[in-house]
C-alpha cells in the first residue's frame, strides 16, 4: 500500500516539519522517507521554503526612531489602576 | 502567629517577581529589561502584517503602550514573547484591518480539502526537485511578495511558525483560534505560497524545464 503510507506522509509533512508529531509517528514517516524519493522531495521543497521565509522575513531590524518612541513609553504611559478593595 | 497564606508562600521563592510589593521603578526596569528585546521582532511581525512600514511602526508602539499599561497583569515566568503577540494581534485586528478594510475569510476550514490537494500534488514526474533547485535562486523580494499576497489569516500564521517557531498551541493563544484552524491556515497559507514561488520560478525562467507542469 504505497500509496496509502504517501497519502499518510504528506497529509502529515507539516505537523512533522514543525514537530508537532508524537515521536512514533515521527518515526514512521521518518521510515518512509528512507524509501519514497518523490515524498521526501515535497518535505524538502517544504523545508526549503521554510527557511526562505524565514531568510527574508527575519532580516528587519526596527528603524531608530521606533526604538527612542518605543523606550519612553515606559515614561509616557499613565496607568490608573483601581486600589485595592479594603 | 501568623500563617503564611499560599499567595505568599509562592512569591517568598527566591527570584520570584512580588507583583503586589513591586515598585513603579521596579516595574519598569523590568518591563525595559524583559520587553524591550522583542522590539525587532515584533516590528518584524508588524511590518509583514500591516505591509507598510509607517503602519507598522504605529502598530508596534501601539502594542508596547498596551503592553506597558497591562503589564502588571502578566504573570512573571510564563511566555511573555507570546503575550505580547497576542496584544500586537488583537491591537492589528482591531484597528488597522478595519481600517485596510481585507476581505473576511470565508468559512469552512476543512482539513480534508488541503490533505486531498496534497495527496494528488505529488507527482512522480519530478517536479518538485526542480522546484528546489529554483527556490535557491528566488530573490528575497519574491518571497516578500508571494507573503503579502496570502490573506493576513494565513499570511500571520505562517509568520508565527515559520519565523518565529512557535507551536500550534502557541498560535492558537495568539490569534484566539482553535489549533484546528491553526493548522488548516498554515496548510493553507504554506500552499498558496509555494504555488506562487513555483509561478514566480516558471514566469522567470528559475526551472530548468520551461513552460508549465500540469
Amino acid at each position: 500500500m504505497a500509496d496509502r503510507d504517501c497519502a499518510l506522509a504528506l497529509a502529515r509533512l507539516y505537523e512533522f516539519l514543525d514537530h508537532e508529531l508524537a515521536d512514533a509517528d515521527a518515526d514512521s514517516i521518518r521510515a518512509h522517507l528512507e524509501a519514497c524519493e518523490p515524498c521526501l522531495d515535497a518535505y524538502g521543497v517544504e523545508e526549503h521554503i521554510r527557511s526562505l521565509v524565514r531568510r527574508c522575513c527575519t532580516s528587519q531590524r526596527a528603524p531608530e526612531h521606533l526604538r527612542v518612541r518605543v523606550t519612553q513609553v515606559t515614561t509616557t504611559t499613565i496607568i490608573v489602576r483601581p486600589t485595592p478593595a479594603g | 502567629m501568623t500563617i503564611p497564606t499560599a499567595d505568599e508562600a509562592m512569591t517568598a521563592e527566591p527570584g520570584a517577581v512580588d507583583r503586589a510589593n513591586e515598585t513603579d521603578e521596579q516595574r519598569v526596569a523590568r518591563f525595559e529589561r524583559d520587553a524591550l528585546v522583542f522590539l525587532d521582532q515584533l516590528y518584524g511581525a508588524a511590518l509583514r502584517m500591516t505591509r507598510n512600514p509607517t503602519d507598522a511602526e504605529d502598530l508596534v508602539q501601539d502594542t508596547y503602550v498596551k503592553a506597558f499599561a497591562s503589564f502588571h497583569q502578566f504573570t512573571p515566568g510564563t511566555n511573555l514573547k507570546a503575550w505580547l503577540y497576542r496584544i500586537l494581534t488583537n491591537s492589528f485586528i482591531n484597528t488597522y484591518r478595519k481600517k485596510q478594510r481585507q476581505p473576511q475569510l470565508s468559512g469552512g476550514d476543512q482539513i480534508e480539502d488541503w490533505q486531498l490537494a496534497r495527496a494528488e500534488a505529488h507527482t512522480p514526474e519530478g517536479l518538485r526537485t526542480a522546484e528546489m533547485e529554483a527556490l535557491d535562486r528566488m530573490p528575497d523580494s519574491a518571497v516578500t511578495e508571494a507573503m503579502n499576497a496570502l490573506s493576513p489569516d494565513f499570511r500571520l500564521a505562517v509568520y508565527l511558525a515559520d519565523v518565529e517557531g512557535f507551536s500550534y498551541k502557541e498560535i492558537a493563544g495568539i490569534m484566539g483560534t482553535p489549533i484546528g484552524t491553526v493548522m488548516s491556515r498554515l496548510n493553507r497559507g504554506r500552499n498558496q505560497l509555494r504555488v506562487a514561488l513555483a509561478d514566480f520560478a516558471r514566469e522567470n525562467g528559475l526551472t530548468q524545464r520551461g513552460g508549465r507542469n500540469g
